[in-house]
């Protein structure tokens, strides 16, 4: 499907002579490719049919070349949107609209509650279904931007009378959301560069996987919505530091109000803009529009920030916030001294100025750490200071350590994430230093931060993400200008032409004086002595093969490794066919059906939310991990024998168990592969009963045959997830017992249990659930009373013999048999 | 050590026989009819215990860690009086041997040594030894040894439990994990203490003094902090470095490249995408760095001033750059990803 339209678009951007259509082209190969479906494909064509005449016209000089302009732009992020939109939806098509993996299935959960008993009952929400017995205020701890805007477009749409349920909506908000993201890609680039580099940047990251990973349909994530929300409050900012009028600033305050209630990446916005504000005060670039942008950004940013509930007074009292406090600070004091500048001589000021400005800097910096110390200010969290010491969670929180997402980055996942844009976003970079301006310094700053954070998680390569697409798109347009803006030259011949028409490209862009200039003049040049058309179509041709090759790379990794909705499995047959593996929801509907409303589930964490979004039974822990020794106690009990296990499942008023087991399937995802981070985070709260060391072999492996530890055989974990699998002879070149995900036979094929029982395994064994059954009555014992061991020396003997058969009694009293009155006598 | 820990023996020894006589001739009497009541063996087994903990003692006041040959080892360690704890770390230091892992662990374990030796809870429950192999073969010989560094804990009371051997493959033999290793087998719990490392101050001080420096000696003509050339640069190091994955290299520190002990063969790339070696991130960032130059060459073709003929081959040796060294960077890519393209 992908290879027939990739020659059509080569061909139709060597035709065309304007660089707008070569965009046009660009857009069109890439949604070609990127169609879930052939049709989808043909018809991006059919699109893209009407405006090529346009810039035929365009060159022309036809009367409203402007017009023409904008028509193409619009052309193309719609088209843009539409190829971002259809791209996200392999997942609804293969498999259905279903809510993906884990997380989402309590922002599901959320905001059903808030569809279904509006807004103030959402958050004074408490629920009694979570971190059973502790419960949890949802309302006061969640980001609740997403919900709200999911709940609000159920809202309006169920207003117009187009009814839709709230699953849908939350299905389909990221890839809508993505359009936006795409929209406000392209503003900050035009703003950043030229209207050519924002309409690449547009139609990259509408594609580009390291943003797809976190927005296909069904990932209703905070990071959806987020990544919109991140662009378009970067947009405004650059938009009101050019102009210094507040109206931008207030626009920027409430996009990023809109941030805070929807994740907790705000706090890169909030240390991001005071650094820009703060390189700019060091280069020298202080203008009264930074002072005007930054101290309205941040007194209105502050108070809106502190309108959501769970972020509360944080703003004023973490240390994360405070970069933000000191640079307004300082901003202040350097205004002051720029207006005393105009009343004092030159030789005064500048002892003053030094003066003033490194008090001002010392005072704040002192001041922040006097409150930290005292406490006024909350030191870093561990979450970021992890991202400084990069050393301090692997030792300090296991449970952080634990999550695949906070691992560092290999250039393989960069790569993977990003393909060719990883290669030529340093260019785009280098091009912006080169040629600085107040809002390139932004951008800048922006890349080295956003990389840094990204080498050390591979999570924040989703930040990374859409300032790589800007520079790239900066690179990229660079290339292209030059290179089909020439040809166009060599069949205009005229100068003035290509200058009056560079003009009009650029109306948006008079704030670039000197660099466009610059160009004027290059360009001048060029068309006296261009490199020649054969080098120029070389080139457009390899650079058009290779943004070709990225969209096909961008469609096969969304197809192929963040389209699967894993709660949904699914498994491919030699022939192509495919079996759908419905374990979860066929596990989660039984304990729906089967088990009181109120009954108790536990499990490890990962599982938590779902079972409550789709078996809406309690849970004790689930994935907002924030209660530590919680989730020990019940890693605790997963890794202890069965009798411990037992008084601890009893003193949590457990009524089921489940786990994870994907022995039979070869599914690598279950809990005897996650146990290693049960028994870790066990033993960091309960070191005396839990030891790491028990569950290795002598020789250091981590073994579920016969040589592993007896301990890991005999733990609660173990024996739930092989408890009768000895039975099952799933092959018949394996033994009976033959685990598929870890290879080995299982060592401990006789496994009973006491306390617990067998309540449901799904088909095909990926969920098995337990029932924790109440003590008895009276306990039996599982083994003989206890014999003493005095035996005696003698046995008795009896001492019957043949001779003597009657038997007699010891101590016999004699009775004295009496004589009968009788009664004649009487 | 063990050539200075003889006459320090004898002099002990000479003191003992100075005061014996004199102040504690009482005490002396007393304990003896004691001994004569209770046994001569219980006496002598104090005496010994006494002696050999007020040796050690000693030897703690001037090193944390002891060197112990076959000789020193079988009497402090392995023969019965003992109320104290002693860990042992039996290692091959000698240059010849070419153990790096043994230098490492060593540095560990004295760090540790020193934490406990000086913190405030030091007491002569425990002690810090160590046995190379040049000094103490036949020691190795008889606990059946063939691998070092190895770190065993000898309790006070019997002979050493499974648990009781480090286990140095699994945890590694970071300070802070042996404090917790010993922390269980004897109960005694150690702060590890690192050493500030001042290296890294040390760097930036003489960083920014050279560059305070510079400015200071160039103070006329400062143009030099505007060139925007030196600070995109900078930038672009940065940006290499962390695209090609210098910081996991530096969390997760992998080997340099990886070498077939079969066949002797040297992999630079490793064969899964979920890890990396060092030499292979260092490839990869010669690879962006090219793409890179290969885009600003192609711009520069363009834009420069000049004559055509230069521009057109920095144009082509822009555009070689760009092309050869992607399609590189996406064989070795392919390499890692088994079957990647387009199934």
């Amino acid at each position: 499907m992908a290879e027939p339209s990739a020659p059509e678009s080569k061909h139709k951007s060597s035709l065309n002579s304007s660089p707008w259509s070569g965009l046009m082209a660009l857009g069109n190969s890439r949604h070609g490719h990127h169609g879930p479906g052939a049709q989808c494909a043909h018809k991006a064509a059919g699109g893209a049919a009407p405006p090529k005449p346009a810039p035929a016209g365009l060159s022309g000089g036809l009367s409203q070349p402007a017009g023409w302009q904008s028509l193409l732009s619009f052309t193309i992020l719609f088209l843009a949107w539409l190829a971002g939109f259809s791209s996200r939806l392999f997942a609804v098509i293969r498999f259905e609209s279903i809510i993906h993996e884990f997380d989402p299935w309590f922002n599901y959960r959320s905001t059903h509650h808030l569809a279904s008993h509006g807004f103030y009952e959402f958050l004074n929400w408490f629920d009694e279904r979570a971190w059973y017995p502790l419960g949890r205020i949802v309302g006061g701890t969640v980001y609740p931007g997403l919900m709200i805007t999911a709940g609000l477009i159920h809202w309006i749409l169920n207003t117009l009378n187009i009814t839709v349920h709230i699953r849908d909506v939350c299905v389909f908000l990221a890839p809508t959301f993505s359009g936006l993201t795409s929209i406000s890609t392209f503003l900050l680039t035009r703003e950043l560069w030229n209207q050519g580099a924002g309409l690449l940047a547009a139609c990259f990251i509408a594609i580009v996987p390291g943003y797809i990973s976190r927005s296909v349909a069904g990932s209703f994530d905070n990071e959806g919505i987020a990544i919109f929300a991140l662009q378009f409050t970067y947009y405004l900012w650059v938009k009101s530091v050019k102009t210094g009028s507040v109206f931008w600033t207030v626009c920027c305050c409430l996009s990023y109000f809109y941030m805070v209630s929807a994740w907790g990446g705000y706090v890169f916005i909030i240390n991001l803009i005071p650094l820009h504000v703060f390189v700019l005060l060091l280069m020298q670039r202080y203008s009264k529009r930074v002072y005007i942008a930054y101290s309205t950004f941040y007194i209105v940013g502050l108070i809106l920030s502190m309108q959501i509930p769970f972020v509360g007074f944080q703003p004023i009292r973490t240390s994360e916030h405070m970069a933000a406090a000191g640079v307004f600070a300082l901003l202040q004091a350097y205004a002051f001294l720029q207006y005393l500048r105009d009343r004092l001589t030159k030789q005064e000021f500048q002892t003053l100025f030094f003066l003033g400005v490194s008090l001002a800097a010392g005072a704040v910096f002192l001041s922040v750490i006097y409150l930290t110390y005292t406490g006024y200010i909350a030191p870093w969290s561990g979450r970021f200071y992890s991202l400084w010491d990069t050393g301090y969670a692997k030792i300090h929180i296991p449970i952080i350590a634990s999550v695949s997402e906070h691992q560092p980055t290999t250039w393989v996942s960069f790569f993977f994430d990003l393909h060719i844009l990883v290669c030529t976003f340093p260019a785009g970079l280098w091009f912006c230093i080169k040629n600085i301006n107040d809002e390139r310094v932004f951008v800048a700053l922006y890349a080295i931060s956003a990389v840094y954070f990204a080498g050390v998680m591979v999570r924040l390569m989703l930040t990374l993400t859409p300032v790589v697409c800007m520079l790239s798109a900066i690179a990229f347009s660079n290339v292209f200008e030059h290179y089909l803006g020439d040809d166009m030259k060599r069949e205009n011949p005229p100068v003035e032409d290509s200058s009056d028409e560079d003009d009009k490209r650029n109306p948006g862009n008079l704030y670039d004086k000197a660099g466009k200039v610059r160009k004027h003049v290059t360009e001048q040049e060029k068309t006296e002595e261009g490199l020649g058309p054969n080098i120029k179509s070389i080139v457009t041709m390899l650079m058009l093969m290779l943004l070709m090759m990225f969209a096909v790379h961008c469609t096969w990794v969304t197809s192929n490794a963040y389209s699967s909705p894993s709660v949904v499995l699914a498994s491919y047959n030699h022939d192509g066919t495919r079996n759908i593996l419905d374990d979860f929801r066929e596990a989660y509907f039984w304990l729906r059906q089967n088990t009181d409303e109120h009954a108790r589930v536990m499990s490890w964490w990962d599982y938590g939310y779902q079972i409550a979004g789709m078996a809406n039974r309690t849970t004790l822990v689930d994935n907002n991990t924030w209660n530590n020794s919680h989730i020990a106690l019940v890693g605790k009990a997963m890794s202890s024998n069965e009798t411990a296990a037992y008084k601890i499942m009893r003193t949590l008023d457990v009524d089921y168990v489940l786990v994870i087991f994907g022995g039979v399937i070869g599914y690598s995802g279950d809990d005897i592969n996650k146990f290693l981070w049960m028994v870790r985070i066990a033993e960091g709260e309960h070191p005396k009963d839990i030891r790491e060391s028990d569950y290795f072999t002598p020789q250091g492996e981590f073994r579920v045959d016969k040589a592993g530890s007896p301990t890991l055989l005999n733990c609660l974990m173990y024996k739930m997830s092989y408890y009768r699998f000895g039975e099952m002879q799933l092959d018949f070149r394996t033994p009976p017992g033959f685990d598929r995900t870890r290879n080995a036979e299982i060592g401990n094929k006789d496994i009973k249990f006491r306390h617990l029982e067998e309540a449901f395994t799904s088909e095909h064994w990926l969920v098995r659930i337990y029932k924790v059954k109440a003590p008895d009555n009276r306990e039996t014992l599982d083994h003989k009373p206890r014999v003493t061991n005095i035996i005696p020396k003698q046995k008795y003997l009896s001492k019957k013999t043949t001779k003597r058969k009657r038997g007699y009694i010891k101590n016999k009293l004699a009775f004295k048999k009496g004589k009968k009155v009788s009664k004649k006598t009487v | 050590m063990g050539a200075r820990g003889a006459p320090s023996r004898r002099r002990l020894a000479g003191r003992r026989l100075r005061y014996l006589p004199t102040g504690s001739f009482p005490f002396l009497l007393l304990l003896l009819l004691l001994c004569i009541q209770l046994g001569g063996g219980q006496k002598k087994k104090e005496n010994l215990l006494a002696e050999k903990v007020e040796q050690l003692m000693e030897w703690s006041s001037r090193r944390s860690i002891f060197r112990m040959n076959g000789d020193k080892f079988r009497k402090f360690i392995k023969a019965p009086p003992r109320n104290y704890s002693m860990i042992v770390m039996f290692t091959a230091l000698q240059p010849q041997r070419q153990c790096s892992v043994c230098r490492q662990a060593n540095e560990e374990y004295q760090i540790l040594a020193n934490s406990w030796r000086y913190s405030s809870a030091f007491c002569n429950k425990l002690f810090f030894s160590m046995v190379d192999y040049d000094e103490g073969t036949d020691v190795f010989q008889q606990l059946n040894m063939n691998s070092a560094p190895t770190f065993m804990h000898f309790p006070p009371k019997g002979r050493p439990k499974r648990a009781d051997t480090f286990d140095l493959q699994r945890i590694g033999f970071a300070a802070e994990q042996l404090a917790k290793w010993i922390a269980d087998r004897t109960d005694v719990h150690i702060r590890v203490f690192r050493p500030p490392n001042y290296s890294g101050t040390i760097a930036l001080a003489l960083l920014v003094s050279l560059v305070g420096g510079l400015l200071y000696l160039r103070r006329n003509n400062l143009e030099f902090i505007y060139n925007k050339t030196g600070w995109a640069m900078v930038s672009l190091c940065i940006v290499f470095a962390m695209t090609s994955g210098q910081m996991w290299n530096h969390i997760r520190g992998p080997p340099y490249a990886h070498k077939n002990p079969h066949n002797g063969q040297v992999s630079y790339i490793h064969g899964s995408s979920q890890a990396q070696f060092v030499a292979e991130s260092h490839i990869i960032l010669v690879l962006n760095a090219a793409i890179t130059m290969g885009m600003v060459l192609l711009n520069e073709a363009a834009t420069s001033k000049g004559d055509v003929g230069k521009r057109r081959i920095i144009c082509l040796v822009g555009l070689g750059l760009v092309v050869f060294f992607f399609s590189f960077l996406l064989s070795i890519f392919r390499s890692k990803y088994h079957g990647y393209p387009y199934r």
